[in-house]
């Protein structure tokens, strides 16, 4: 490298000075996302969260948002987990439009997908009826977690509520119409969103992609199951999933099927053989979910969500046999 | 290296490897500072060695913390050691259960646990004169969607009070012995309730205890007890169990 000329200095100077202040006299600066909207069909960009789970290295950057510019101004779908995410994902919309965000939808009520909200002051918040309440009930907890996990990166994060409640069927944002379909098998009140002048399906984390499935508050893999048979049987032309990356065919639905099939297998066996909870997480995982993030992190999760129901069903039903 | 220096080196190996390997395998994997205090409240003076054959296994961090597995599985020591206590370290009631196996109880066991916060978890087997130790940890905290809400709050207990499940599986060595027993396991440590928890179990063959444990407050509601005992399929066995009201439980094993 060339000795640096006077004004190379004098930006080094400011460059050190403002360093030093941002770390001596004045607040932290924002945690940086470095978010990159990327298209995935005419109008309409996803932003991919890492396939991680919440940590302090990412700084809640873990879910997928997604956001429409349909020329009367922005749809964003989902926000993320922290207020300088949402405050990041409303500059990254303003990279590739200049249309002003008027609506916000969020997917369902878990953390990683709304405590970006509250960056879009001015703009409509929707949910089903059912994620409002959720939130109300969880977001307390949620915050704790987040304040735990992610440190500085959650600074300033306040839950901010959606107001407007919607139902499936069609749904307009301005004059622009959205199908929506009511499901809850991931997270108790499940929104999946079509958008029929594209063909992109947003699919919230009803369908995971290439990251285990999460668990905590699905009525069961049973009715998650059945559901996301009824998403594969709709008509798309690209799939945004709630985590992992795109697709433009239902690869992502077989893979969260294909997953919860073969979590459902591993519990019922385990619960009919008396196998510990320990005995059923540590079991070798099949190959092909090698390149599925998460996995083992994940079926340590469903064990503890689920097995005493599978063992209530399998092990205990029959108190009596003896095997 | 100096080619003169090698065998020298060589000698030391062999003067310290023996040396070291003990004196290792006296210093806590785990490095915690709370070892020293549990060691001596629980094993006293007897000699201690940190022992790979004494295995625990638990989740890398607790979803629901009221409800934590822990499998032990110490079956080198079968029909040689005489007790086996399992404590979590940071645990208000660090101390979950003393197990005796007398004529019929084997080395491996799996219970469920509560866990008040990160912590280091215990087993230590008493064998020959030695306490085998074997560790883990667990982190108390789980995945971002961890919520009190989450975790199933059984408060039918009382409904199903003193019900006992059971259920054998043959296994390598005998007989896989699984329990379920409602009970709420109070630990008398929230304000305004007493301590209500069974602290006697046994496994009793004709009218002998072959296996008993006692248990304190830290095994979770509703315990789930899976131990291995020597019999097979065709050994009768009972299980008991008292509670410090004075409650008494009786169940045949299937
Ligand atoms: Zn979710």
């Amino acid at each position: 490298m060339s000795s640096p000329d006077g004004a190379t200095r004098s930006w080094l100077v400011k460059a050190v000075l403002s360093v030093g202040l941002a770390l001596f006299a004045g607040p932290a600066p924002a945690f940086d996302y470095h978010l990159k909207p990327v298209a995935v069909a005419e109008r309409t960009w996803m932003v991919q969260g890492r396939r991680e789970e919440l940590s302090e290295d990412n700084g809640g950057d873990i879910a997928n948002a997604a956001f429409i510019a349909t020329g009367d101004g922005v749809i964003v779908i989902d926000t993320g987990s922290t207020l300088s995410y949402g405050r990041a994902l409303r500059a990254a919309i303003a990279t590739v439009t200049d249309q002003p965000v008027r609506w916000v939808i969020n997917t369902h009520h878990h953390p990683d997908h709304v405590f970006g909200n509250q960056a879009f002051e001015g703009a409509e918040i929707s949910a089903l009826p059912a994620t409002i309440a959720a939130l109300k009930r969880d977001a307390d907890s949620f915050r704790t977690t987040l304040y735990q996990r992610l440190g500085d990166a959650v600074r300033g994060t306040e839950t901010a509520l959606p107001t407007r409640a919607l139902e499936a069927g069609e749904s307009r944002f301005g004059d622009y119409p959205l199908r929506l379909f009511a499901f809850s098998g991931h997270s108790g009140a499940d929104l999946v969103v079509l958008d029929p002048a594209t063909g992109v399906l947003f699919t919230g984390d009803l369908v995971f992609h290439h990251r285990a499935p999460t668990t905590p508050h699905s009525p069961g893999i049973g009715i998650w199951r059945e559901q996301l048979r009824q998403v594969r049987a709709l008509r798309f032309d690209v799939l945004v999933p709630g985590h992992g990356p795109a697709a433009k065919d239902e690869s992502p639905v077989v893979e969260t099927l294909d997953y919860l099939d073969w979590l459902d297998r591993r519990l019922t066996n385990g619960a009919a053989s008396g196998a510990t909870r320990n005995e059923v997480i540590q079991a070798p995982l099949p190959e092909r979910f090698a390149d599925m993030a998460l996995v083992r992190y994940e079926l340590t999760r469903s064990v503890s969500h689920f097995y005493a129901d599978y063992e209530e069903a399998l092990l205990w039903a029959d108190p009596d046999t003896t095997k | 290296m100096a080619g003169y220096l090698k065998p020298l080196l060589a000698v030391l190996i062999l003067l310290g490897a023996p040396w070291s390997v003990a004196e290792e395998a006296r210093e806590d994997p785990l490095g915690s500072f709370m070892w020293e205090r549990y060691r001596e409240r629980f094993l006293g003076d007897t000699p201690v060695r940190f022992d790979s054959r004494v295995g625990i296994q638990a989740p890398a961090f607790a979803e629901d913390s009221g409800q934590v597995p822990i499998d032990v599985d110490a079956s080198d020591f079968n029909g040689r050691f005489q007790r086996m206590l399992l404590w979590v370290e940071l645990n208000p009631i660090p101390l979950v259960f003393d197990y005796r196996p007398l004529s019929d109880g084997l080395g491996r066991l799996s219970i469920n646990v509560r866990l008040e916060q990160s912590s280091a978890v215990r087993v230590a087997v008493l064998s020959d004169g030695v306490w085998h130790v074997g560790s883990t940890r667990i982190e108390g905290e789980g995945g971002g969607c961890t919520t009190p809400g989450i975790a199933k709050t059984e408060d039918n207990w009382s409904k199903d009070f003193g019900r006992i499940k059971a259920r054998r599986f043959g296994h390598e060595s005998g007989s896989r012995v699984r329990v379920k027993l409602s009970h709420p396991m109070d630990s008398g440590l929230i304000p305004s309730t007493r301590p209500f928890y069974v602290e006697q179990v046994a496994f009793v063959h004709g009218d002998e205890p072959v296996a008993s444990m006692t248990w304190q407050a830290s095994v979770s509601e509703n315990p789930e007890l899976a131990l291995t005992l020597k019999g097979d399929a065709g050994t009768a066995y009972r299980f008991q169990a008292r509670d410090n009201n004075g409650n008494e439980f009786d169940h045949v094993i299937p």
